[in-house]
């Protein structure tokens, strides 16, 4: 069920309406309920494995509170790795050593069976990852509540494509009485029609240049490539911010608050900034439970480098069995390594320029590197292969600048062009404007014209602007697929 | 605890989680201005439709209870019959309340709804719908543009393909992307619809079919039985209602080129007939005895033209008055404009 279908606007409603409706001691047993069905519909077969994780999850925590073994827990993060190996990785592995077989002149390819993904489980296997690891540092008590701990784990709104949900923060939530906040209906209004925004009106029209120009960049001018590319960076933001809008939106109305898993990440300075600024959730649990571990900082800069290096590597084969996805990751931690590396030349270099450190113009500079960097790292996500990535490339620098089919070879007309600038200046204001003050929480003070007005504007512009119905290739949200 | 200081507090908890008596009718008054606005987006961005069938804003500026005689069916009750030149001829007034390849589960709730203004004296079917798939190419024009309402719902649920009822139920799922070619009379046709049309429902096509020196083509019937059974038991359905309603059914077999073998028809007759009050015709093969000709009046190989429709709706007029249908008094304003429409056509 995506938070986009009508079933979804079906299905909301009633969970908020028997959510206020009944008694504290039933709300979490409704939720989990509700949870449990949400993910029955996007497919019924992988659902047991959900119930198993939760079962895992809740026993070992238990067992680790109880006891600090090791043992325990890693046998726990196996079991769940190589759930997501099974699935997710198998067919990439078993691919890849016979490949590197053939190399050195063996012929060994097996039959591999293709394993459905199931929804979500690069989501929340981490979530149950996280949580163990935290109860086995200490660091949050194990959940004596078996419901509570498999709603921590099944949670529609993060269930499907996060926030990763971490225990500290979400679990005492499920144990605090909510009333009903008129507030925090408003902000999770704006919030939800903030991401349908972002999705309907942008991400999925940017989609069709997108894939359009990437399907054959060679038909194209250089600069229609460049376009397409930097379609893409936004396409992905737009389209994964969307989701975590919706997700903590769905939660504020019913008085929870998940993890923010963005903060205008293209507003960074570096791209070691970006990151903490992109997929907050992922980002802080790979540094928390894979960076630290491995010795973070603190085993001097080289390993340092290597750690930073590792991290990303994971971090892209997450997002996908590919090496595309690994090349993107190696490259996003390629870029912090040669940044830090070049730091003290960078910084010299400066001084020479007449270019004041805390002025517009220099932060505006380092804004256009960050997005012309990760618009780089972003052609290997978006390619099918790296190949293919190399060939978009290749035709961004190429002589031809423009070619002679203009903006309709690319998808688009210019209606739709203009829909899509109008849409990524609003954006960006939208953007601009949250560095200071949190937008949703703005709206949701503000008079109820302005408020109104603010609602009803995006809802009309989703609805009529929106790239949806009859006639459109649905675009599934991106993240969902990991 | 660390788990507390965590968590954001709420910030003005305390002035979100008042609400006042007034505010769960504030909420409401949004959803209603929300649901207002987003219906007359769809209204404007929706495209006008005047002929092809499903002409249902034309027919409800029709006078209440001033059509003597319905015709339904498929595009060739739409093609085959001028309501005005069937007033010229006969007095009596129609209205062509059908649909492009509508097939009879539509037509059933069609009558249900063209019954709500109209109490014809005469229900005209043409029956070659009793021989389409159970869904055909035209469901979104055919149940789109009826008129709101329990019988719009109902057959939406029942007829429609599954993939097509979000898009019934919401005109915008449709026709938003229509927001590139909107002109002013888009938003003039939404909040100032159109009255009544002096063409009633007909859609008159002037080409002239030139491939008839081979004569009729003739088919054998295509679809399942299971799907012609059901056909029939919507077929009955427009029948019970008819008789509910003290209306009158005839079936017709329209003249046409596009005929199927004498055996199809033969079982049709004897399945329709089987349902009392019913009348059929079958006119396939009458070109001659109504003064049509096969070479001058086919619009393709199974519609008439403008001056077949001519033809055939004067014949249509004079055998209902054959039949003993009278025309129905109608108001002096009424009156002068079928005439007026009827002048067009001579």
């Amino acid at each position: 069920m995506s938070f986009l279908s009508p079933s979804y606007f079906l299905f909301f409603p009633i969970t908020v309406l028997g959510y206020w409706a009944l008694p504290q001691k039933a709300r979490n047993g409704w939720l989990l309920g509700c949870s449990w069905f949400f993910y029955l519909c996007a497919g019924p077969r992988y659902f047991p494995l959900l119930i198993a994780v939760c079962a895992v999850s809740y026993v070992t925590a238990l067992a680790l509170e109880k006891r600090r073994r090791k043992g325990l827990l890693a046998g726990a993060l196996c079991l769940f790795v190589g759930l997501l190996f099974l699935f997710k990785y198998l067919n990439f592995g078993v691919d890849t050593l016979s490949r590197l077989l053939a190399l050195a002149g063996l012929d060994w390819t097996p039959m591999v069976p293709k394993l459905l993904l199931p929804a979500g489980i690069s989501f929340y296997l981490f979530t149950a990852m996280g949580y163990l690891m935290d109860v086995y540092r200490g660091k949050v008590p194990a959940e004596k509540n078996g419901l509570k701990c498999a709603l921590f784990l099944s949670f529609f709104p993060s269930l499907l494509s996060g926030p990763i949900g971490r225990a500290e923060r979400l679990l005492p939530q499920f144990s605090r009485l909510h009333k009903f906040n008129y507030v925090n209906l408003r902000e999770g209004l704006f919030r939800f029609l903030w991401g349908a925004f972002k999705k309907l009106v942008l991400a999925d029209r940017l989609a069709v240049v997108v894939d359009t120009v990437f399907a054959a960049p060679q038909n194209y001018g250089a600069i229609q490539v460049v376009i397409a590319a930097c379609a893409f960076s936004v396409q992905i933001y737009c389209d994964f911010s969307a989701y975590s809008d919706m997700a903590v939106g769905s939660a504020k109305v019913m008085g929870f608050e998940l993890m923010e898993n963005f903060r205008t990440p293209y507003f960074s300075k570096s791209i070691a900034e970006f990151w903490r600024r992109w997929h907050i959730s992922l980002s802080t649990w790979f540094r928390d439970y894979l960076y630290i571990p491995l010795g973070g900082s603190r085993r001097g800069t080289v390993r340092k480098y290597v750690n930073v290096l590792i991290v990303f590597a994971v971090s892209g084969l997450w997002h996908g069995a590919a090496l595309t996805f690994i090349v993107w990751g190696v490259l996003n931690g390629l870029y912090q390594v040669v940044s830090a590396l070049t730091a003290p030349l960078r910084t010299r270099g400066r001084s020479v320029l007449p270019l004041r450190e805390d002025g517009g113009i220099f932060a505006l500079w380092q804004m256009g590197w960050v997005f012309l960097l990760s618009t780089v790292a972003w052609v290997f996500f978006e390619a099918g292969s790296v190949s293919g990535a190399l060939a978009v490339l290749e035709n961004m620098i190429k002589p031809v600048l423009w070619d002679v089919g203009g903006l309709a070879a690319m998808g688009m007309g210019k209606k739709e062009f203009l829909v899509a600038g109008v849409g990524f200046l609003v954006l960006l204001g939208v953007d601009a404007y949250s560095t200071k003050e949190d937008p949703a929480r703005k709206v949701a003070y503000s008079p109820r014209w302005l408020r109104w007005c603010v609602y009803l504007a995006l809802l009309l512009a989703a609805v009529i602007f929106g790239s949806y119905g009859s006639g459109y290739d649905a675009q599934s949200f991106i993240y969902g697929q990991f | 605890m660390a788990t507390e200081v965590l968590i954001r507090p709420q910030v003005r908890e305390g002035k979100g989680a008042k609400v006042s008596r007034r505010e769960p009718l504030w909420c409401l008054a949004f959803l209603l201005v929300a649901a207002v606005l987003l219906h007359l987006c769809g209204a404007i961005l929706r495209p006008a439709h005047t002929d092809y069938g499903s002409t249902w804003q034309a027919y409800l500026a029709e006078p209440r209870d001033s059509i003597d005689v319905l015709f339904l069916g498929s595009s060739y009750a739409y093609c085959d019959w001028n309501p005005a030149v069937m007033y010229g001829e006969s007095g009596l007034t129609g209205y062509v309340m059908g649909g492009s390849e509508q097939t009879p589960a539509i037509t059933y709730w069609y009558l249900k709804e063209a019954l709500r203004t109209q109490s014809p004296s005469v229900v005209v079917m043409e029956a070659t719908s009793l021989f389409f798939d159970r869904y055909q190419n035209y469901t979104q024009i055919n149940l789109g543009y009826m008129p709101w309402g329990m019988n719009r719902v109902r057959a939406i649920l029942e007829c429609a393909e599954p993939e097509k009822k979000l898009g019934l139920f919401w005109d915008l799922y449709f026709y938003h992307d229509r927001w590139k070619e909107l002109e002013l009379v888009d938003i003039k046709k939404a909040i100032f619809p159109s009255g009544a049309d002096s063409l009633k429902g007909h859609t008159a096509v002037d080409q002239i079919f030139e491939q008839t020196a081979d004569g009729p083509f003739l088919s054998e019937m295509r679809q399942s039985e299971e799907v012609y059974q059901q056909n029939l038991e919507d077929f009955a359905r427009i029948a019970r209602l008819c008789t509910d309603n003290d209306i009158d059914l005839i079936v017709t077999i329209n003249p046409t080129y596009s005929q199927y073998v004498s055996q199809v028809y033969d079982r049709l007759a004897e399945d329709v007939l089987v349902t009392r009050n019913v009348r059929f015709v079958n006119w396939a093969d009458s070109f001659a005895e109504m003064g049509l000709d096969p070479t001058v009046h086919l619009y393709d190989g199974g519609h008439l033209n403008q001056d077949g429709a001519k033809v055939f709706s004067a014949y249509t007029g004079q055998y209902l008055r054959s039949l003993g249908y009278e025309p129905r008094p109608q108001t002096g304003e009424n009156r002068a404009a079928w005439e007026e429409a009827a002048k067009a056509w001579k």
